[in-house]
């Protein structure tokens, strides 16, 4: 019972953890080197991981084009994103100027003799198994490779406030169990010890009426 | 239309957090109006004190600031969308 109740408890942290790692922003150093548009067939697994189709179009519609930025990310590896409009959906970031973003990288772009180089604020995870990308969010020219990012501050007070908010569902659960539910389940147990008992007691006695008869 | 729907199920939800918080808020001014009857010294029925008290809350800002229930969200899906799109 304990190890199904630690499997649970770990699997929702994972889970959370997940879906913040997913959700929240997170900044890259990039040298842009190209723009693409691909379409997009989405299979029923990683369609979830693409954003609804523009507001104004068909949704039923299984494939459309992909925006894709190509990248070089500071430390030497590649990084394909993509660009598309969160819209008014999941996650909230409103994003509704994909087509200007796309603009800026094609202007952005640089090669490996000199470049320039870029932070891009994204959401999301690159898998090549499900083939899904990031989503890019934001361009911005920065200073070289090894220029610190800044702080993610954003970032930082999401999670404050998400962790006091789990905080405070977890002490007013606490109390409520400690007040409410543990002195019931205990009410229940000395019940049942005082039944054991009394059964206990008279079959000894019948044990002892039976013995006088040997 | 996916920004039709997002603001009928934000209305929704705010709209029931706005009456609840609204009720709640009138409930703790009949309380605290009733405390202060009870403490002594004023020479009006209990009654009538509450019902006063309670026509001055009516028209209080703290009544107006539950209005902010409606504008925090609002102002912060403003900002997000200046910030991300414009900015």
């Amino acid at each position: 019972m304990r190890y199904i109740g630690w499997t649970f408890l770990i699997a929702f942290w994972v889970v959370l953890a997940a879906f913040l790692h997913y959700t929240l922003p997170q900044r890259d150093i990039v040298r842009v080197q190209g723009t693409e548009i691909i379409r997009q067939d989405f299979s029923g697994i990683n369609r979830i991981f693409y954003a609804q189709a523009d507001s104004g179009n068909d949704n039923a519609v299984i494939n459309r084009d992909l925006r894709l930025i190509n990248t070089t990310r500071a430390n030497g590896r590649v990084m394909v994103y993509r660009n598309e409009d969160t819209g008014f959906g999941w996650p909230p970031y409103f994003k509704l100027d994909s087509s200007n973003l796309q603009a800026e990288a094609q202007a952005s772009v640089s090669t490996r003799a000199a470049p320039e180089w870029y932070l891009l604020t994204h959401y999301g995870w690159r898998n090549e198994f499900l083939t899904i990308y990031p989503n890019a969010i934001g361009l911005k020219p920065h200073p070289g490779p090894d220029a610190p990012k800044g702080l993610p501050w954003l970032n930082i007070i999401i999670l404050i406030v998400l962790a006091a908010l789990f905080y405070g569902i977890w002490v007013r659960w606490r109390r409520f169990r400690q007040r409410r539910i543990d002195p019931t389940l205990e009410e229940w147990q000395d019940n049942w010890e005082a039944a054991g008992d009394a059964v206990q007691k008279k079959r000894g006695r019948f044990r002892r009426w039976l013995n006088t008869w040997k | 239309m996916a920004m039709v729907r997002l603001f009928i199920i934000v209305f929704v939800v705010l709209s029931i957090i706005y009456i609840s918080l609204s009720f709640y808020s009138r409930a703790r001014a009949r309380d605290r109006l009733e405390a202060e009857w009870d403490e002594g010294g004023i020479n009006m029925p209990r009654e009538a004190y509450v019902r006063h008290g309670l026509k001055d809350y009516d028209g209080s800002l703290r009544r107006k600031l539950i209005l902010g229930v409606y504008v925090v969200p609002m102002a912060l899906v403003g900002l997000i969308i200046y910030l991300v799109n414009f900015a």
